[in-house]
């Protein structure tokens, strides 16, 4: 009687086991369908975002390995040996390295401000019922501060490695915000090149203020000597040509 | 097969399972990919065809490098051929600075004299037409550049727009050279500029021209702050670089 029960016992403590796996199985799978789409949405919808998201990543990593291999031409060609260097030549290649420099192709340093925006995770914690978008740092924001820091004499920007230069769009798809082109995830690190004062100022007055005032965790800070990358991007010219 | 080494099985058949699942639940948790699928469908389509856009221009950076590096090398230690090369190189960085004037097709927006422009308007039209792929812009015939900036200053006629503190009256005019087409498509995409123009009670035109010309910017940057850097040694510059990236 004894054998029966302790057999009888070990079957349920089998069977509670198994069961309590296949539950754990089965909320994950269910957490792991909606986190990948979204919502109550197919199997079929869910598929075609697994191929859009592997196709993004895809590209990104190719852009990448292809901004590499542009940087290393850039290089190349900027420490390239003329032979015997003529008045002419060495008059052109100071040219071009000032035109380089102001085309944001070299690595810069110098004085300035770091300014790091994040969202407000916080705040959307202690509001669950909020809406998300009063939450997180839209590329609105960054813009504001970019233009401030413009008009405050910056001489070159840089957010989260990616340098800004006169073509440089900022934007955002859904709530991803893109600069050349390349998604960048909080916190945002801009950093600017120029009089430390006035960027410091300007900065401290304008959208800066507003998101401080709003409990978005940012800083401002001075630096002595920040270094600034080198655009990596492409500089194609289709339909602009000198007159 | 006994019963313990049967239930065993199942037990670990059933581990295996949770431990596989657990691991594929972290990964869409974790991984970089975790905020693209929180996007809607239509909005990743928009990114795969910019990254497509610039992937295609990228190659052809690199082959106008390649080209250029081997012309280089081919004109090394003839005088006349290596100036042609930097000419060239120069020649599109004036592009790129707006150290030179230049034509092409584009895009002209006019705003009306009694129009109610704000300065704050122009930055989102300029950032605008930057994503829509302009190529050079002009304000108020102001060549822009990397550094040049839209504010406002105030005048004996009343507050205006200005441009690298130049005031720029109205009506004004904005300027941009690039596929024509694409700019005005940029600019009128539901909900975009041309939407919250008419909201605001702002009716700018728009214009797309087989030939604008834009002039060369007024001065070039000047440099009090900023200096080019080069790394002490290899292994310095990679530091500085990652320390960058991981920010």
């Amino acid at each position: 009687m004894f054998f029966v029960r302790f057999a009888l016992k070990k079957k349920l403590t089998a069977i509670l086991t198994l069961t309590l796996a296949c539950f754990l199985i089965g909320c994950l799978f269910s957490l792991h369908q909606s986190t990948a789409s979204g919502s109550n949405q197919s199997a079929a919808l869910s598929e075609r975002m697994d191929n859009l998201v592997s196709t993004i990543s895809d590209l990104e990593r190719e852009i990448a390995a292809y901004e590499g291999l542009i940087e290393q031409y850039r290089t190349e060609l900027a420490a390239m040996d003329s032979g015997h260097q003529t008045a002419a030549i060495q008059a052109l290649q100071e040219d071009l390295k000032m035109a380089q420099l102001r085309a944001g192709l070299t690595q810069v340093t110098g004085k300035g401000i770091e300014i790091i925006l994040d969202d407000n995770y916080e705040g959307l914690r202690e509001n669950p019922g909020g809406d998300p978008n009063h939450y997180i740092i839209h590329y609105e924001d960054l813009l504001s501060i970019v233009s401030d820091l413009k008009s405050a004499g910056a001489e070159a920007i840089a957010i989260n490695d990616q340098r800004l230069i006169g073509t440089t769009e900022l934007r955002c798809v859904g709530n991803v915000i893109l600069v050349n082109t390349t998604r960048l995830a909080p916190p945002f690190v801009i950093q600017a090149i120029g009089n430390p004062s006035i960027l410091w100022d300007t900065v401290a007055h304008g959208r800066y203020d507003y998101l401080r005032l709003n409990h978005f965790p940012v800083s401002l800070e001075v630096g002595d000597s920040l270094v600034l990358p080198a655009y990596k991007g492409e500089l194609q010219f289709v339909h602009a040509k000198l007159l | 097969m006994t019963a313990p080494l049967r239930n065993m099985l199942a037990f670990f058949c059933a581990m295996a399972v949770l431990g596989l699942s657990l691991s594929v639940q972290f990964k869409a948790q974790n991984s970089p990919d975790r905020e693209l699928y929180q996007q809607r469908q239509e909005n990743l389509i928009v990114m795969v065809k910019n990254l497509t856009e610039k992937r295609q221009r990228l190659g052809q950076e690199m082959s106008d490098l390649s080209s250029q590096l081997y012309d280089r090398r081919n004109a090394f230690e003839d005088e006349s051929l290596t100036i042609k090369s930097l000419e060239q190189q120069l020649a599109r960085l004036e592009i790129a600075n707006g150290t030179r004037p230049i034509t092409g097709q584009g895009l002209e927006i006019q705003f009306q004299a009694t129009s109610a422009v704000q300065y704050t308007d122009l930055i989102v039209l300029i950032n605008e037409l930057w994503a829509a792929g302009a190529e050079a812009i002009a304000v108020g015939g102001y060549r822009l550049n990397a550094n040049s900036y839209i504010f406002y200053s105030d005048s004996p006629e009343g507050r205006l727009i200005s441009v690298n503190n130049s005031p720029v009256p109205l009506p004004l005019r904005v300027q941009a050279i690039g596929n024509a087409g694409s700019l005005e498509r940029g600019l009128t995409l539901p909900g975009g500029f041309m939407d919250i123009m008419m909201y605001n009670k702002i009716y700018p035109t728009l214009r797309q021209k087989e030939s604008l010309d834009l002039p060369a910017v007024t001065s070039p940057p000047l440099y009090y702050y900023l200096s080019a850097y080069t790394a002490p040694a290899p292994a310095a510059a990679a530091t500085g670089q990652a320390k960058n990236a991981t920010r």
